[in-house]
């Protein structure tokens, strides 16, 4: 379990997270969410140890991370930033890591081969691509076989079938009862993955909850098309459903498509369409941000 | 922190730029001791301590290298980003700056074994040839002082490194320090005749360690001053790394 409580940092005059708290449960995948800039990085380098909290805490696994004994065993995390030497080859490495951290130097093949660099790993870190660094970087994450994982930007840098590897992979540890928190600036990135959001805007929590609620909060109207709209309009609204006609073939109902058939079937009506309208994730999440214009992939 | 120790040691080993130090400082003894052999007269090379001296004198150069590798080892982290990575398996900052030190006096260590065993090699073959018996004693005397100095100088450099963090900033600045600023502290302090309180500056200090002349402090108030700056530069390390944001 990772705890943000009334976390703020100040950098200067910036306020780069301003009183922020929320909860990451085990068994999870928390999504943490907010476009460039909200304050994702700082808060997950709090919750590291690396950054300094101005005021308020954070905890993994009930205590500050810094508190930890063997933290690489039991918190596994993934920067942003790249921080391997480029002058070391990515199993040294991995070598170094799994030594500092009291981790069998049996798992560094381990984690190699899982995220195939194993045929990489004697080549110099400054050879690799930005995908292979990516996933160098996941390896030492794994290296401790770790409780609670905390990501940053997981995905930058890996191609389609790394994103779903990533993906189920994130699901299989989530499932076996781990702690992971992973963060992006892209809603849909992580939209499959994720069970739990934690939306942040310029430092303050916009939202937290569940995916599922999040997606319902992207269902709009429902579309039908029948050659007997207008009284299937005049049935829905019988039965306190609110449902315009929109053309003479075509209403515009606010209601869930479920809805809408019971009554079409329970009548005998014929319909040609019925489509459930839904704003993408990335507008709900743009409306929860509130800054349409200023967002990038 | 046996075991970041270790990690700090096996970091050192599997960059190439530690290796380039050991052969400088393999090239630079074979140079000195060549230099020293073969620019001294066969009188000259029969006097008392000659041995002596030139064992310390390759302990200079030795020492320069060892203080350069002692602000990398520490500079390193952050000229490449990998602090980050170092500070999650060792969050409590001060244990980082204590390996970091240890991992100084061991490169300190491996440079002069190196600088030595070449110097003794070239002694052994070289004075042999032309007769010169080997001075057991003055070569063992030679080799401990030289041995603290780069030890020292090594520890000297990794505490420097830790206050200042930026690579370029440190290795430019310690330079600058050694060649141009204390010589000019020195000739300052002669103007107001305070020749003595020159002996006390850091590299003055350092080298009173291995100046085979006695010129300045005592080879034990040299270290004991030498402490001194390292406990002073290791207590900005702590402050500085302690404090810092890894951003």
């Amino acid at each position: 379990m990772i705890e943000v409580d009334g976390l703020t940092k100040r950098y200067g005059s910036t306020v780069a997270v301003q009183d922020l708290s929320f909860t990451v449960s085990a068994g999870r995948v928390t999504g943490f969410l907010g476009p460039n800039g909200a304050g994702k990085s700082t808060t997950m380098r709090v919750i590291l140890g690396l950054v300094h909290p101005t005021s308020g805490t954070t905890s993994v696994l009930g205590s500050p991370y810094r508190e930890l004994r063997q933290p690489e065993k039991r918190v596994g995390a993934l920067l942003e930033t790249f921080d391997a030497h480029p002058g070391r080859s990515g199993r040294s490495h991995l070598r170094v890591l799994a030594l500092a951290g009291g981790i069998p130097r049996s798992r560094v093949e381990e984690v190699l081969a899982l995220v195939e660099l194993t045929g990489a790993g004697r080549r110099r870190v400054k050879g690799y691509s930005l995908g292979m660094r990516q996933r160098l970087g996941l390896a030492a994450a794994l290296l401790g076989d770790p409780e609670v994982l905390v990501l940053d930007e997981p995905a930058n840098g890996l191609d389609p079938q790394g994103i779903r590897w990533l993906r189920d992979f994130l699901r299989s540890l989530a499932a076996e009862g781990r702690t992971i928190l992973v963060s992006s600036h892209v809603l849909a990135e992580v939209a499959q993955t994720v069970d739990d959001l934690v939306i942040i805007h310029r430092g303050k929590l916009v939202q937290q909850a569940a995916m599922a609620e999040v997606e319902a909060m992207a269902a709009k109207a429902t579309t039908v098309r029948s050659p007997d709209a207008p009284r299937l309009a005049t049935l829905l609204v019988a039965e306190g459903v609110d449902a315009t006609v929109v053309a003479d073939d075509r209403l515009s109902v606010h209601s869930p498509t479920e809805r809408v058939g019971e009554v079409a079937a329970a009548h005998g009506i014929v319909l040609h369409e019925l489509t459930a309208e839904r704003a993408s994730l990335e507008e709900v999440f743009l409306e929860l941000t509130g800054e349409p214009g200023e967002r990038g992939g | 922190m046996i075991r970041l120790y270790l990690a700090e040691l096996l970091k050192l080993r599997t960059l190439r730029g530690t290796w380039g130090f050991v052969i400088v400082a393999l090239g630079l003894a074979a140079l000195f001791t060549a230099g020293g052999i073969g620019g001294a007269s066969e009188q000259a090379r029969l006097e008392p301590q000659y041995q002596f001296r030139l064992v310390l004198d390759i302990a200079f150069p030795t020492g320069i290298l060892s203080l350069l590798l002692g602000i990398v080892l520490f500079t390193n982290e952050f000229r490449h980003g990998t602090i980050a990575r170092t500070l999650l398996a060792a969050p409590r900052r001060w244990r980082l700056v204590v390996t970091k030190l240890l991992a100084g006096a061991t490169t300190g260590t491996a440079l002069e074994f190196v600088a030595f065993a070449t110097t003794l090699a070239i002694v052994v073959i070289w004075l042999g040839a032309l007769d010169v018996p080997l001075e057991r004693g003055d070569l063992a005397d030679g080799a401990g002082r030289a041995l603290v100095g780069v030890i020292l100088a090594g520890v000297l450099g990794a505490a420097l490194g830790g206050a200042v963090h930026s690579q370029v900033g440190a290795l430019v600045g310690a330079l600058v320090w050694m060649f141009v600023v204390e010589p000019l502290c020195w000739v300052l302090l002669g103007l107001l005749d305070w020749d003595g309180a020159g002996d006390y500056l850091p590299a003055a200090s350092l080298g009173g360690i291995i100046d085979s002349q006695d010129e300045g402090l005592p080879f034990a108030g040299s270290v004991g001053m030498t402490f001194a700056w390292i406990a002073l530069l290791t207590v900005l390390a702590l402050v500085r790394t302690g404090r810092r944001d890894i951003t």
